[in-house]
């Protein structure tokens, strides 16, 4: 099982705010963590520092409890990552750059053929004869994914994973991250709140260089007040009917016919005279706010940092 | 803020293939390869390769039409002048391959996502350092072996086969795969010191090339023997075919002034050709070792 810890991590690159500021967290085990925050949050950096592609300005990045400057070979040798955008040489085949990556793990040449197919099976790779060179954005980005799992490494640092792909790639690369999730330990940074609610057993939110929560997915319902929900009719509802449930109705979502996005102030009592308005209106399928959560949680610890902190 | 988190073990993983730590010679052998594939397949290999071969061609073709090389080939004493005198360009063909394989070997790291694929891997950066040293050494060396054979054919052609200075040749081969280390020591300090591999080239075609070539004409306009001077060091790969070596030669321009012409003796190049190896090639790790990837 992996295991990463950042202490008391902190990182400037000239004069001026760290980007990163005191953070401190470990995990170990197996599961997902959602590592989220706004551009220039300092996830990236984070993510850098672990494998070693940055130097701790104080504090210490280690993982499986290595440190990734000055023990390089055996702290990475149990790590996969993708950060920024790994490019193999475009002179390249996509075998000739995973087996690299492969026989740097340790494999051996009969083992690489199997990872590489296994690779292969999970993420539909391109033609494995394929130059780099001529892959489109999102082969690339699976093959950068390949190159993270092949060696089946314990720790996976994924900046991004999903980026660059279309929307059925990303189901894929979902459904692979859900399925490694169950002994590998995963740190991914993502803006796609909804690919961390579906893949993440944790989170840890970061803003402006400080980590501002770290909670369960399933504790964030009790700890953030979700301020949109999702209201499904039984029967279609007309629009000018709904926009009286809100006092702002220019923010409200039409899904569909039966199908609305309705925002409202947060708070319990709200949230309860806005289901009984609706019941009003008409039978009512599903009321929930699940499906945002996560951004309301980004939303309000962004707006409130030192109140959520 | 720390928080220790231990997610419960769940069943249904996958099953994993043996692995082993990999040994610096391990990772030295994958890289070299990994280069390699990557260098031969490269533009600049074939083109430079390609350059070579049409240069040279049209030398030989030049002197075997007209019966000159330098001076009229049946003036020459020994066939190892003739072959002298075509190595006369040996170096100028090293400094470029060793810019063009060099120049941005280490920088790439740093400009591109090359980095992000390569420097994540469990390899020592000195290791990825001599593993990409190696490959460039071995593709400059395929470079000048090109242009050797057609020294090697134009000996052939004008002494006959039998006449050919075998031992000269591997032994000026030796120093110029000498010369290549040197150059490239220098290159790839260069490039882990730049953030573009344009740069990093560019930079060291005009240090290597211009820059040494007028140090050395300002020294030896001094009076001034130019040992500092990879260039002049890399003279020696064709004196040691030279049978009528000069270490000094001096030109009276008048009235009590001379200007002085120096050539590298072949243990002196070879000894300045080590001291840049010893100098550039570990600085050159040291840089690497320390660069950042902040991009």
């Amino acid at each position: 099982m992996g295991f990463f810890e950042v202490s008391h991590l902190t990182k400037w690159y000239r004069e001026g705010a760290p980007v990163l500021d005191d953070v401190s967290f470990q995990y170990d085990g197996a599961g997902a963590i959602g590592y989220l925050g706004p551009n220039g949050a300092g996830k990236t950096t984070t993510l850098k520092l672990l494998v070693g592609l940055l130097r701790p300005s104080r504090g210490r990045a280690l993982v499986n409890g290595l440190d990734p400057i000055s023990d390089r070979k055996a702290a990475l040798w149990d790590v996969g990552s993708v950060i920024e955008t790994p490019e193999p040489y475009p002179t390249l085949n996509v075998f000739e750059a995973l087996e690299t990556v492969g026989r740097s793990r340790g494999l051996e040449r009969d083992d690489v053929d199997r990872e590489v197919d296994r690779c292969d099976e999970w993420l539909h790779l391109p033609p494995l004869g394929m130059r780099i060179g001529w892959l489109s954005k999102g082969q690339r980005q699976r093959v950068a994914l390949a190159s993270a799992l092949i060696g089946d490494p314990s720790v996976l640092l994924l900046d991004e994973p999903t980026s660059g792909l279309d929307p059925a790639e990303r189901v894929i690369v979902r459904g692979v991250l859900n399925r490694l999730k169950r002994d590998h330990l995963i740190l991914m940074s993502s803006h796609q709140m909804l690919e961390v609610t579906e893949v993440c057993d944790r989170v840890a939110f970061l803003h402006q260089g400080k980590v501002l929560l770290q909670t369960r997915v399933d504790e964030i319902p009790g700890r953030i007040r979700s301020r949109q929900v999702d209201v499904e009719f039984a029967e279609p509802v007309a629009a000018d009917k709904v926009a009286a449930l809100s006092p702002v109705p220019s923010e409200i979502v039409r899904i569909s016919e039966r199908h609305w996005r309705i925002p409202f102030d947060g708070s319990n009592e709200s949230r309860a005279r806005l289901l009984r308005l609706c019941q009003e209106l008409g039978p009512v399928v599903q009321f929930t706010g699940s499906s945002l959560l996560l951004e309301d949680a980004y939303l309000e610890l962004i707006e409130e940092p030192t109140e959520a902190a | 803020m720390t928080t220790s988190v231990t997610a419960p073990e769940l069943s249904g993983g996958t099953v994993r293939a043996e692995r082993h730590l990999v040994s610096d010679f391990e990772g030295w052998r994958i890289i070299t390869k990994h280069q390699l594939q990557h260098y031969l397949r490269t533009n600049r290999f074939l083109g430079l390769l390609g350059f070579v071969f049409v240069i040279s061609a049209l030398t030989l073709t030049f002197q075997i039409s007209t019966g000159v090389a330098t001076v009229r080939v049946e003036d020459l004493y020994h066939p190892s002048e003739y072959t002298c005198n075509f190595l006369n360009y040996a170096p100028l063909w090293i400094i470029l391959a060793a810019a063009f394989f060099g120049g941005d070997a280490l920088s790439v790291d740093f400009s591109t996502g090359a980095g992000y694929y390569m420097l994540v891997l469990p390899i020592r950066r000195s290791v990825l350092l001599t593993g990409r040293y190696s490959a460039a050494a071995l593709v400059t060396l395929a470079v000048v072996g090109l242009y050797y054979a057609f020294a090697i054919a134009g000996t052939a052609y004008f002494f006959g086969g039998a006449s050919v200075p075998w031992v000269g040749i591997a032994q000026s081969l030796g120093v110029a795969a000498l010369f290549t280390l040197a150059t490239l020591s220098v290159a790839f300090c260069i490039s882990s010191s730049t953030r573009s591999p344009a740069t990093g080239v560019l930079i060291t075609i005009l240090a290597l090339y211009v820059g040494f070539t007028v140090l050395e004409s300002l020294t030896e306009l001094a009076g001034l023997e130019p040992w500092f001077s990879l260039n002049y060091a890399g003279g020696a790969i064709y004196s040691v075919l030279d049978t009528d070596f000069l270490h000094k030669q001096i030109i009276p321009l008048g009235a009590s002034q001379s200007y002085y012409i120096w050539s590298a003796t072949v243990r002196e190049g070879l000894e300045i050709m080590a001291a840049y190896v010893a100098v550039f090639l570990p600085l050159s790790a040291y840089l690497y070792h320390r660069k950042e990837s902040t991009g």
